[in-house]
């Protein structure tokens, strides 16, 4: 009697405690998120992604150069990044599949995942930035591709680990050499899980403002030079909240908006290519 | 009767990674456009000894083997041996069925394709002749472009043998191919057997000594990694020399 009650006034605690927990995440979670948005829908209008920036103190004027900026840092990065994580995973699922390097590649990996992505930033600075003698866009796409290639390169391991065996032995038993039965067989079994694990790494690059504050820096004048300092939205966010001018805090608010939708619109799609590829087997 | 014999394995020896020695002395002539059934208990080695035929221990570090495989009278275990057309020329169905993620024409094209067959015409040509050798033509003619993964798993088990066919093989390796298969299918694919020893020569492993004793014309017992008895089915299911075959026929062991 007394240990059955004993026992359920502890699972009710348990369960109090961690509904609690629970709620206190999503509250702050929907505060952040409801405050970007109402600050943000407010300040958005279409003049910000036609019109560059006003000078400093001026009212108006867009953010047509931190989009633009924003967009080719990004796509420049996937473009770095991808190939070596997914070539990166492939050698650590299939030619060193069981062998010790790949277990510490693996573990490094996971390492640079967590890596303070300043530290990647400071880094890129010191030998992109530093040696050039000016900031500039490539650097920003470097330190960004370095921050995708733990991403797509363990999720692509992983995809592939999960193509089975036989499926490969198969294609080996019609006299496939190895190459193609990766390319043809191995990546077309895992081609949805690495598709997202590529969108879910553009959309973990797409909010990062620190590496880009040391590489990329940021350029009031529209620019698609990416030798020269180059805008992009975060590095702009930092710089107008920290502002003095109201009309500079509206557009941060309209570009924090944009890319939350932006990185919301990214995981859907990935969550969707989950769910249509592995959901229905 | 030499020349009768596509596979002979001599004094075959086999090791898995780190020395385990799962194939002992094996001596197995396999005869042309016959059925050559391996049966017995768990771990015998049969599914290793079928493995020796296409080399696809090879596929994993450290495994060796020792003594010789003949295949048309070459011996297939040297070390400079092409394994890629060796592949192409001995096919290999395995336990589930693996079909490609890819559409069913895709599937059964696959093996030519690596043969460097590009003609869109003639690739049409084979596939339709594979599927019909694979008795699955009527079922998938009119929905040859739909993902492979949509058939059932008996089907999915003729396709990948009409994959296999594609590429007319001289020699068809099965492994247990029905035991993930309901009784209608495995009717299917055991008349699809006896009906394939006219062009191409089989060698199975089963867990069933009655579908060995269907569709074989030799059967060979293993176990603990030797081959106790090998001859013409009939015989060995009705008067086995060994008492080891004989046991494991009749159910008292395995």
């Amino acid at each position: 009697m007394t240990v059955e009650k004993r026992r359920q006034i502890e699972s009710a605690v348990a369960l109090s405690l961690s509904t609690f927990a629970a709620f206190l995440g999503l509250f702050w979670l929907i505060f952040i998120l409801g405050d970007v948005l109402v600050h943000g829908v407010s300040a958005m209008k279409l003049s910000l992604f036609t019109e560059d920036p006003a000078p400093p103190g001026i009212a108006g004027g867009g953010l047509k150069n931190a989009f633009i900026g924003h967009v080719l840092i990004t796509l420049c990065a996937t473009m770095i990044g991808v190939p070596f994580g997914v070539l990166g995973g492939t050698f650590l699922a299939e030619y060193a599949r069981g062998r010790r390097i790949a277990r510490i590649i693996s573990i490094l990996s996971d390492i640079m995942v967590s890596v303070p992505s300043i530290v990647i930033g400071t880094f890129i600075y010191a030998v992109l930035v530093k040696p050039v003698g000016h900031f500039n866009g490539w650097a920003g796409a470097v330190a960004l591709a370095i921050i995708m290639i733990p991403v797509v390169l363990r999720t692509t391991e992983d995809m592939l680990t999960l193509v089975p065996w036989t499926l490969r032995e198969a294609a080996f038993a019609l006299g496939a050499p190895y190459y193609k039965v990766i390319i043809q067989v191995v990546y077309r079994g895992a081609s949805a899980g690495i598709l997202t694990g590529i969108l879910l790494s553009i959309a973990r690059v797409s909010g990062e403002t620190a590496p880009l504050l040391f590489t990329s820096f940021n350029n009031s004048f529209f620019s698609v030079n990416m030798n020269e300092p180059i805008a992009s939205l975060t590095v702009t966010i930092f710089q107008y909240a920290m502002g003095p001018y109201d009309d500079w805090h509206a557009q941060a608010w309209a570009a924090s908006l944009i890319i939350m939708i932006f990185i919301l619109i990214l995981t859907i799609i990935g969550r969707l290519i989950i769910k249509w590829r592995y959901g229905k087997r | 009767m030499k020349s009768d014999l596509t596979l002979n394995a001599k004094d075959l020896d086999f090791f898995y990674a780190g020395g385990v020695q799962a194939l002992k002395k094996i001596n197995l002539p396999v005869l042309k456009n016959k059925v050559t059934a391996l049966i017995g208990p768990s771990g015998c080695g049969k599914t290793t000894l079928l493995r020796c035929f296409n080399r696809m221990h090879d596929l994993y570090p450290g495994n060796s083997y020792k003594g010789e495989i003949l295949f048309n009278n070459e011996n297939i275990l040297s070390q400079d041996f092409d394994l890629i057309a060796l592949r192409s020329r001995i096919g290999m169905v395995f336990q589930k069925p693996t079909p490609f993620p890819m559409s069913i024409f895709d599937n059964i094209s696959y093996g030519l394709k690596l043969k460097g067959l590009k003609s869109r015409n003639e690739l049409s040509e084979q596939v339709e002749k594979a599927l019909i050798n694979a008795a699955l033509w009527d079922e998938v003619k009119d929905k040859l472009n739909v993902s492979a993964y949509d058939l059932s798993g008996g089907q999915q088990q003729r396709l990948v043998i009409a994959r296999a066919l594609a590429v007319e093989p001289e020699v068809l390796l099965f492994d247990e191919p029905t035991s993930a298969l309901d009784p209608i299918s495995t009717g299917k694919i055991e008349d699809l057997i006896v009906h394939l020893k006219n062009d191409i020569t089989i060698i199975i492993v089963t867990h069933n000594m009655q579908q060995a004793a269907r569709i074989s014309d030799r059967t060979g017992f293993m176990m603990l990694g030797d081959l106790i008895e090998f001859d013409n089915t009939d015989r060995i299911f009705t008067r086995p020399s060994q008492k080891l075959t004989e046991d494991y026929i009749t159910g008292r062991f395995g």
